[in-house]
């Protein structure tokens, strides 16, 4: 071949390269055509599957943990799980009604292999005007915001809504005002294309009055776990039966979604080593219950695990089981 | 010529008649032909001495060879825009050559025909569906959408012989290039459905036609079976058999009279719908073709969007068709050879009735669909009048670009409206419908064999999915017909019978495409899901389309531990 001819089938040769790069799908290329169009696409391709942190296999349990609501340092987390002897699977936060969803704070919980637990509290409106629609705008910015995160999300409206003492409670708000607002936000949820939320319907055990359940309970296809709340008193029961169980009795009526012990803590004094024993004991060998949340805080009294030795080896001894604490991100 | 001379004739600077004010040179007495716009030249201009080949009238290995070196890269370009169109099956793509798949088990291996998709498809299952499940035994989807383009480089190819036939080669290549680009030959040209077959077969049709027009009588008869089989194909490429018809009438008119021409029509049309009976008493097609063709549901599609469409996908091939069709009335000669003798032009009536037939023809599918007032693939059908017209846009082109590529710059302007046009329409419509590629996966993450499934899209999961043994056509039912037989002595169908269904728990799966404007029954069905509580949204999976966005929702049953 000459000079001239290998220059012109070099040309060729670069042209046909570039033609091939031209025509090769580009991420901006037009949808149809190998590409996604010029607008971002900020949602995951694929789900998180949540539908096996529901019921975890082989009777694993949840280990799970709340610092009265508020958020905490990956640091102040590490020496809690020093104290337990074992790092939680399961951290508890507040989430207030018209904030913007932390997904900066969720990110880090999920980072640590814990399972964000999100109290959705909805402080300043009513459940009759969430479930109108006042504030769907925030609702779908939250949808989105725990759709594009992509990590499971267990999510507790309006907990503790048989609490005569809340906003939300049975003085300010019916049952039937209750569900409306749950389905609606469980629909708006869906409709934007939300699958990495465990629906956790959270009431309180120890409320008094006690109100009649069955009314509140938004269907087996709206709320995946009972997440039961209440603590240990200095008096009054000391073991799971006695103070979870009327409540669980009462749901099986109506429901047989799992229940995780969604905040619960014993003062101090000298039951608490008991108390955290039988707890424990009844996570461990129950079925249906996947897990409890400890409520380390110290407010009127001292909840936290380590309020004296004898009930920090208790809880350590417990906690130890193998079931307990397992990897949240791994089925 | 001495180089003094030739200074003086191509014109040495001179200040004074640079600045003169030209005046254009007389028309000399010999006006080219097919030459209509007064050239504006230097007066000290002339032509230069033109090699002798360039004019030869006589066909040339030289011209044949040029001319299918640029349909080569014509072709070339066609392939590579429709490859450039990327998604995954579309539900009549899966469904025709599951349907494929299904034929050649009753057909050739005894099992029982449990689709009865010969009552509803509109083409015989027996013959494209086959086609492309052998093709996708071979080589998957890929496979058969490679079949589909080589059918569409096959009609464009036939188009450029068709045209030349009929006029020359410039129109051809114009005419080609023009069909090449539109949305509707390079969306067709990789789906996998009856269209591309069908459409090729029409243009094989017409090119043996006009082949063998002035041959003998009989002729058009051998060609009778293959106009059968495009309608066999597809049963609304009937629509262009009259234009078929009428072109092979027209062109052995041209040279043999009415008395041929009608002989040959005659005969022709006999022989295709002799073929057609015979067809249609062997088989049971007629209640498919009655309903998905001849009394299609009407549908609720405004006029004026359909004709939106109509313009946007035809609009500029159907103008130069007819941009054609007025100069070809008005002035026969197409050479621009001096000198050159043309053969006698044919009559004025035969140009009108020519252009008119081909270009009225690219009317036939938006006329029909407006009159059903359904959008339902339009922008397939659209294709079949384009290729018909395009012999006429190719003139149409190859008239405003004038004599001796005189004014290219028109065309290059047309030809980049259409390339643009064609390359953003095509990538548009091909991304309709939501790609199934992550869904397929999740779906098998969770179908296991002999489950119940309902869902829309099902198609596609059918044809994926069974080729991994996981599922089958019997086991899905759609979002469109249920006949639920779950309770004693009842049958129950429509929106009765998905909620009995539900509420029994009698499906293990659902799958809903859940997207702005979800239908009726969508909405029902996910409604009662909420409501009875027997199942659990599993996963949703958010996709863009081009014309929007939505996500697919995939709802698994409660475990029985689970449900009250």
């Amino acid at each position: 071949m000459t000079a001239v001819g290998r220059r012109a089938a070099l040309r060729w040769a670069l042209a046909s390269v570039a033609a091939s790069a031209g025509c090769a799908p580009s991420r901006t290329a037009p949808i149809g055509a190998g590409g996604e169009g010029g607008e971002r696409r900020t949602a995951p391709y694929v789900p998180f599957d949540v539908t096996w942190l529901i019921r975890p296999r082989q009777g694993r349990k949840y280990l799970g943990v709340s610092f009265g609501g508020a958020s905490v340092t990956p640091g102040y987390l590490d020496l809690w799980s020093r104290k337990a002897g074992k790092a939680p699977n399961l951290l508890a936060q507040r989430f207030s009604w018209g904030e913007e969803f932390p997904a900066d704070r969720v990110t880090a919980v999920w980072r640590q292999r814990i399972l964000p637990y999100l109290a959705w509290e909805p402080r300043g409106r009513t459940l009759r005007e969430i479930a109108a629609g006042v504030d769907d705008g925030h609702v779908r910015r939250t949808a989105e915001a725990v759709r594009d995160l992509n990590v499971p999300v267990a999510l507790a409206f309006a907990p503790g809504m048989n609490e005569r003492g809340l906003p939300w409670g049975p003085r300010a708000a019916s049952a039937g005002e209750f569900v409306a607002a749950w389905r609606h936000l469980h629909d708006l949820f869906q409709d934007t294309g939300v699958s990495n939320v465990v629906w956790t319907w959270s009431p309180t055990v120890t409320a008094r009055p006690a109100v009649p359940l069955e009314p509140y309970w938004p269907g087996d296809a709206y709320a995946d776990w009972l997440g039961l709340t209440g603590r240990y008193g200095t008096d009054g029961p000391r073991t799971y039966d006695g103070l979870f169980g009327p409540v669980v009795k009462e749901a099986r009526a109506f429901t047989r979604a799992p229940v995780l012990v969604a905040g619960t803590a014993a003062p101090a004094g000298g039951r608490k080593a008991a108390v955290v024993k039988d707890l424990t004991r009844a996570v461990t060998t129950r079925d249906d219950v996947v897990g409890f949340v400890w409520v380390d805080a110290t407010d009127r009294t001292d909840w936290r695990i380590d309020s004296s030795t004898g009930a920090l080896d208790a809880f350590r001894r417990g906690v130890a089981d193998p079931r307990f604490g397992f990897d949240v991100r791994r089925p | 010529m001495t180089a003094t001379d030739d200074r003086a004739t191509t014109g040495r600077y001179d200040p004074e008649s640079t600045l003169r004010l030209r005046v254009p040179a007389p028309r000399g007495p010999h006006l080219a032909p097919g030459y209509t716009f007064d050239e504006i030249t230097r007066a000290d201009w002339v032509l230069g001495r033109v090699p002798d080949r360039g004019w030869s009238a006589a066909p040339s290995p030289r011209r044949t060879l040029v001319s299918r070196a640029l349909l080569a890269c014509l072709l070339l370009a066609q392939a590579v825009l429709s490859l450039r169109l990327h998604n995954s099956a579309f539900e009549d793509e899966a469904l025709y050559v599951y349907a494929g798949h299904a034929m050649i088990d009753h057909l050739f291996h005894g099992a029982p025909d449990y689709g009865g998709f010969d009552t509803y498809f509109s083409g015989s299952p027996a013959l494209y569906p086959v086609l492309a499940a052998w093709v996708d035994s071979a080589a998957g989807l890929t496979g058969v959408r490679l079949m589909s383009l080589a059918f569409m480089l096959g009609a464009t190819g036939l188009l450029y012989s068709l045209t030349r036939t009929l006029f020359n080669e410039r129109a051809a290549l114009l005419a080609a290039g023009i069909f090449a680009v539109t949305q509707s030959t390079l969306f067709l040209g990789n789906f996998a459905t009856y269209d591309a077959m069908s459409l090729s077969l029409l243009a094989l049709t017409a090119w043996l036609l006009v082949r063998n027009a002035t041959g003998h009588w009989a002729l058009p008869l051998a060609v009778a079976p293959v106009a059968a089989l495009a309608v066999g194909v597809k049963y609304a490429s009937a629509l262009y058999l009259p234009t078929l018809a009428l072109l092979l009438m027209l062109v052995a008119y041209r040279r043999l009279g009415t008395r041929e021409a009608v002989r040959r029509g005659a005969v022709f049309t006999a022989g295709t719908v002799l073929l057609l009976g015979i067809a249609l008493l062997s088989t049971d097609y007629l209640q498919a073709i009655q309903s998905t063709t001849t009394e299609r549901a009407h549908g609720t599609t405004s006029v004026g969007l359909l004709v939106r469409d109509s313009v946007r996908w035809g609009g500029l091939l159907s103008l130069l068709a007819c941009l054609g069709t007025v100069l070809y009335t008005r002035r026969p000669g197409l050479g621009e050879i001096p000198g050159h003798r043309p053969p006698p032009a044919p009559p004025r009536g035969w140009r009108i009735a020519l252009g008119t037939v081909l270009t009225g023809t690219a009317l036939l599918a938006p006329a029909y669909q407006i009159h059903l007032q359904t959008s339902i693939s339009l922008h397939k059908h659209i294709g079949y009048g384009l290729l018909f017209a395009a012999p006429m846009a190719g003139v149409g082109l190859s008239r405003l670009m004038g004599a001796h590529l005189r004014f290219p710059q028109a065309v290059i302007a047309v030809g980049v409206l259409a390339l643009t046009f064609g390359m953003s329409q095509s990538a548009q419509n091909y991304g309709v419908w939501p790609d199934t590629g992550r869904l397929i996966p999740e779906l098998a993450k969770n179908v296991r064999p002999g489950q119940k499934w309902l869902g829309q899209p099902h198609e596609g999961p059918v044809y994926y999915l069974s080729d991994r043994g996981l599922t089958d056509y019997t086991l899905w039912t759609s979002i469109f017909y249920i006949d639920y037989a779950g309770r004693k002595g009842r049958h129950l169908s429509g929106p009765e019978g998905y909620r009995a269904a539900i509420q029994d728990g009698y499906f293990d799966g659902i799958v809903l495409d859940w997207s702005d404007q979800p239908g009726d029954i969508q909405t029902l069905i996910r409604q009662e899901m909420r409501s009875t509580g027997r199942y659990r949204l599993a996963s949703a999976l958010t996709y863009r389309t081009s014309v929007g966005s939505g996500h697919f929702e995939i709802w698994l049953r409660l475990p029985a531990a689970h449900t009250s």
